[in-house]
């Protein structure tokens, strides 16, 4: 029909959005280790206000993605978990800002 | 929701979590008392050596006091090196003057502004005093050491015209820093109970 083909001609294709960032508690995590070196647990609970439970598994979800690695050492003869982004995480992170940045501007106004 | 992060702000929010415990508060205090108790007694260099030994002091106090109620974060260090890269400088530069004033001096010929700052030391106490707390709020974005910076014009420049003794200005400003630490220590400990679990996300129960 003539008048779907007009609002075919206005959408834009959309880039594929990385899933895995895009869930809005693994965003806020992947957000705060990547302003930050590195961080553990506790520090991420308090700053994310996510259960330990809710933590633990999408810090699993984004380590098996191969965003995130998980050190275990110790600190002060204590178990210690530090979390940091890596290369790859650090890059799909910015890539998926980029992304959304362009999805919002390219959007055709009202 | 999601293109509403802003990463400045957690930035921010990073570093502003990490300080608000009173720490670093508690220790300028105590410093800037030591300096006004080592004038009392005519011992200039006791105010120093707690400077000295405030480093060790004052990662052992976020190691117990912080991190078990925070977590452990390594925050970038970019801030800190510019700060670090700036007092070499300053610290290389005022050797430097040092010397170039001992000489003066010594050859019977005082600096103008040597002469100008011994005749209103207490303003010179003052900026020097709140250029300091600028610096160091900026390295940490601790906004309130900007405050501190206003609280030490406000205690020092008017003591030029006031004449009390050096040692109660310092004194006054030294336990309005205190106080506020404190305030802020005990507000943090009460924020943040020690967590039933370690970092590792184990429950401390279980061991």
């Amino acid at each position: 029909m003539k008048g779907d083909k007009a609002r075919d001609d206005k959408l834009l294709p959309i880039p594929e959005i990385d899933k895995v960032i895009h869930e809005p508690a693994r965003l806020t995590i992947m957000a705060y280790l990547f302003v930050v070196e590195s961080a553990d647990f506790l520090f991420l609970q308090r700053q994310t206000g996510l259960t330990w439970g809710n933590l633990s598994s999408h810090i699993s979800k984004l380590e098996r993605a191969g965003y995130i690695e998980v050190t275990k050492e110790f600190l002060d003869k204590k178990p210690h978990t530090a979390l940091q982004l890596t290369n790859r995480g650090r890059t799909a992170f910015q890539e998926y800002r980029r992304s959304m940045k362009q999805i919002f501007n390219k959007l055709p106004k009202p | 929701m999601n293109e509403k992060i802003n990463l400045k702000e957690i930035e921010r929010k990073a570093y502003t979590s990490y300080h608000q415990d009173g720490i670093i508060d508690i220790f300028i205090a105590l410093f800037i008392l030591s300096l006004a108790a080592s004038i009392i007694a005519d011992m200039i260099w006791l105010g120093w050596i707690f400077f000295i030994i405030a480093a060790p002091i004052y990662a052992t106090a976020k190691r117990i006091i912080t991190v078990p109620r925070i977590g452990f974060v390594k925050l970038p260090q970019q801030r800190i090196k510019i700060i670090q890269t700036i007092a070499v400088l300053l610290g290389v530069l005022s050797v430097a003057l040092g010397l170039v004033t001992f000489i003066q001096v010594e050859s019977g010929n005082k600096p103008t502004w040597l002469v100008f700052a011994i005749e209103n030391y207490m303003p010179v106490i003052g900026v020097s005093l709140a250029t300091a707390f600028s610096v160091v709020g900026y390295a940490l974005r601790a906004k309130r050491l900007y405050a501190y910076a206003m609280l030490a014009l406000v205690t020092f420049v008017p003591g030029h015209f006031l004449h009390f003794p050096l040692h109660y200005y310092m004194f006054l400003l030294g336990t309005l820093i205190l106080l506020l630490g404190l305030t802020m220590m005990i507000r943090f400990v009460r924020r943040y109970p020690l967590s039933a679990t370690d970092t590792t996300g184990a429950s401390n129960n279980e061991r």
